[in-house]
């Protein structure tokens, strides 16, 4: 064996119940193991009780054993947190250097495991003016880089467009050869040619254990986004949670923006966005799509005004909804309920809280702290937080990413009734099943249709 | 202004810190103070991009000196020339080493102390790390203010600061798990991808650094 769980329990701290409970689990040495559940079924905890982070590096209160044979590579769901280095080549070399390789073999490493993953920069780039997509890429060239025995993959490719995904998804296979894999992911179909067992978690317990062939089949959890399942059917939300207090038009003409990195030792600018030219109309939900570094993040940003433009001319008005890619930077308040009525109290406006619990699916967590919840709650919540105050322009970086059929309903939902019923919205996203009335696709920063 | 800090490795900038600190005791007289204020304000003037940092440091070394001198006339028989001594003995000692450890590149700085220093390589590359995370603390600042403004909240600082605290906390913990995911935790004998070389300029540096902590004691040797 080289992974096994046994018996295996943990509850975090502050936890009211088990987030894995008494897990019997094994991958043998070189088989390739496709880990799935719904949002919160304690996927990624499995994972880091593999690499030894529960009861080390987070606290809580575990039973059971995990053993583990040979060294692990694991790359987080967050690649920003993955980041050690400030530029490209450093930050993979970060592994080998751990593993006390010479400098010569280092960056053959480095080299070897930026081709793989397809990252279009050279070792100097600054890690700072990555994307999210790329950042994905970095963190499993880093991983890569160390050639490990076990390679745990927490929603690799998530945040990449399809040919990108399919790309990674084939320099993973290629770099693992006859290693053991484990992979966590959402959107599975890609993989699921390439595996060799599938488990199902659900609510921290195994309910599903067995080859692709049975889990076609299997009956499933409903959340899950099983191939040949239809898209699910967006849950609409009441005209009067998301009807826009002012219906807003906003314009861009020939934006320019760069992201800049700033310290005492110089300042690095990246183009994002070159020559924008859009028009965001009401009752309309516009999608910038396109390759991951593609300025999309950026130019929605600029579209809400919340970041300067090096020239060109935006209207952004008074009053936005922004839900950032990290929930967390959003958040403001102690509690689900507070965070809510955050920015309706401050504009002085009338919300109706229970209303809005319900329609995001947190009706009974309103006294519950933001951090506490599990990434979909999360990222439920940010989208109610931030779309409150009834706003003409809504933006949404990336807001289905990594998400269960049932949360992606209610965000895909919330989205798409604010849209009918008024509002400007825009997202920023690489989901192809997101409902919209018109694409932009961006390259390099530059709107090609 | 040559913008020569900006090109010296870590530990250059470091020992021009310790180096005043170091020297700074022997400032006891009002003209060997004026001489070392001088010759530092005249090194830093040559070697910094631009003045808006040394300034900056200055501004917040003015408070201790301030505060020094104030003291020393209080309590030292209201002398204003012992008290002038203290303060610009408290800015050799301060300000030097402010303005240098701002021109550190954290990024290089375990590099230098694992492969010159021989300091353990766990520690310089965990230090490195910590510091980098530190040194971007200001785009989660610039995320949070982002959020704050889209949500039409103020931006209190002392809120801000707290979440920046919060996000921090997490961030590190995730930090640490993907480190050890990348065999960090097992690390036994660290090698490094980039040497930790040491230019004609950091050389010189050095030199000028020792020089210049050694002014005052040689002035106050030299007048008596």
């Amino acid at each position: 064996m080289t992974i096994a769980f046994r018996d295996f329990s943990w509850t975090p701290v502050h936890g009211s119940r088990p987030v894995l409970d008494r897990l019997d689990l094994t991958v043998a040495p070189g088989e390739r193991l496709l880990l799935v559940g719904p949002s919160g079924s304690g996927k990624s905890t499995a994972l880091h009780a593999v690499a030894g982070a529960l009861g080390t590096t987070l606290v809580g209160e575990a039973s059971g054993s995990v053993e583990v044979e040979g060294r692990i590579g694991m790359v987080t769901q967050n690649p920003s947190s993955s980041i050690v280095a400030d530029r490209v080549g450093r930050d993979v070399a970060f592994g080998p250097e751990n593993l006390g390789l010479p400098r010569d073999e280092i960056w053959r490493r480095v080299d070897e495991a930026l081709a793989a993953v397809g990252l279009p920069h050279d070792r100097d780039r600054f890690t700072s003016a990555l994307s999210g997509g790329e950042r994905h890429r970095l963190a499993l060239a880093g991983a890569l880089a160390t050639r490990p025995d076990v390679l745990l993959l927490d929603e690799p490719t998530s945040m990449l467009d399809p040919v990108l995904a399919e790309a990674t998804r084939d320099a993973v296979l290629r770099v693992v050869g006859g290693r053991s894999l484990v992979v966590v992911e959402h959107r599975f179909d890609l993989w699921l040619e390439h595996v060799d067992r599938v488990v199902v978690l659900d609510a921290g317990r195994v309910v599903f254990d067995g080859s692709v062939r049975d889990f076609r089949v299997a009956a499933v959890p409903e959340a899950l986004w099983m191939p040949g399942r239809p898209v699910p059917v967006p849950v609409e939300v009441p005209a009067d949670l998301v009807r826009p207090v002012e219906p807003i038009t906003v314009s861009a003409t020939d934006l320019v923006v760069d992201q800049v990195t700033r310290g005492l030792r110089g300042t690095e600018r990246t183009r994002a966005v070159r020559g924008l030219t859009v028009e965001l109309h009401p009752e309309t939900l516009t999608a910038f799509v396109g390759p991951s570094g593609a300025g999309k993040s950026t130019a929605l940003l600029a579209l809400g005004g919340l970041i300067r433009p090096v020239s060109g001319r935006v209207d952004p008005p008074s009053e936005i909804g922004w839900c950032p890619q990290d929930p967390e930077l959003g958040f403001v308040a102690t509690s689900v309920r507070r965070e809510i009525e955050a920015t309706p109290h401050a504009l002085d406006r009338a919300v109706d809280v229970d209303a809005l619990l319900e329609a995001v699916g947190l009706a009974g967590r309103g006294d519950d702290h933001p951090y506490r919840l599990s990434g979909g709650e999360q990222r439920r919540l940010a989208l109610a937080a931030s779309a409150a105050h009834r706003p003409g322009l809504l933006l949404a970086d990336e807001p289905t990413v990594g998400q269960d059929r049932g949360t992606w309903a209610l965000v895909a939902g919330w989205l798409g009734s604010a849209a009918r019923h008024g509002a400007t919205v825009a997202v920023a996203t690489h989901d192809p099943d997101l409902p919209r009335d018109r694409d932009v696709l961006l390259q390099a920063g530059e709107a090609v249709s | 202004m040559t913008g020569l800090l900006t090109r010296l490795n870590p530990l250059v900038l470091l020992a021009i810190g310790l180096t005043a600190a170091l020297g700074s005791p022997a400032v006891r007289t009002l003209p060997i103070a004026l001489a070392a204020v001088t010759t530092y304000v005249v090194f830093v003037v040559l070697t910094v991009p631009s003045w808006r940092y040394p300034a900056l440091c200055l501004a917040v070394v003015l408070l201790p000196m301030a505060s020094v001198a104030w003291s020393t006339w209080l309590l030292g028989g209201r002398d204003a020339e012992v008290a002038a001594v203290a303060g610009l003995r408290t800015f050799v000692l301060a300000w030097p080493g402010a303005v240098a450890a701002g021109y550190i590149d954290v990024a290089r700085l375990g590099d230098y102390l694992a492969q010159s220093l021989r300091v353990p390589g766990r520690f310089a590359a965990a230090l490195s790390a910590a510091l980098q995370r530190v040194a971007g603390a200001w785009r989660t600042w610039h995320d949070l203010e982002r959020s704050r403004r889209a949500r039409a909240l103020p931006r209190r600082p002392w809120s801000m600061a707290f979440a920046l605290l919060v996000h921090t906390i997490r961030d590190a913990t995730r930090t640490s798990i993907a480190m050890d995911a990348r065999g960090f935790a097992s690390a036994g004998r660290r090698t490094w991808a980039e040497p930790a070389t040491w230019t004609r300029s950091d050389v010189s540096v050095l030199v000028t650094a020792v020089l210049l902590a050694l002014l005052p004691t040689a002035l106050h040797l030299i007048s008596h």
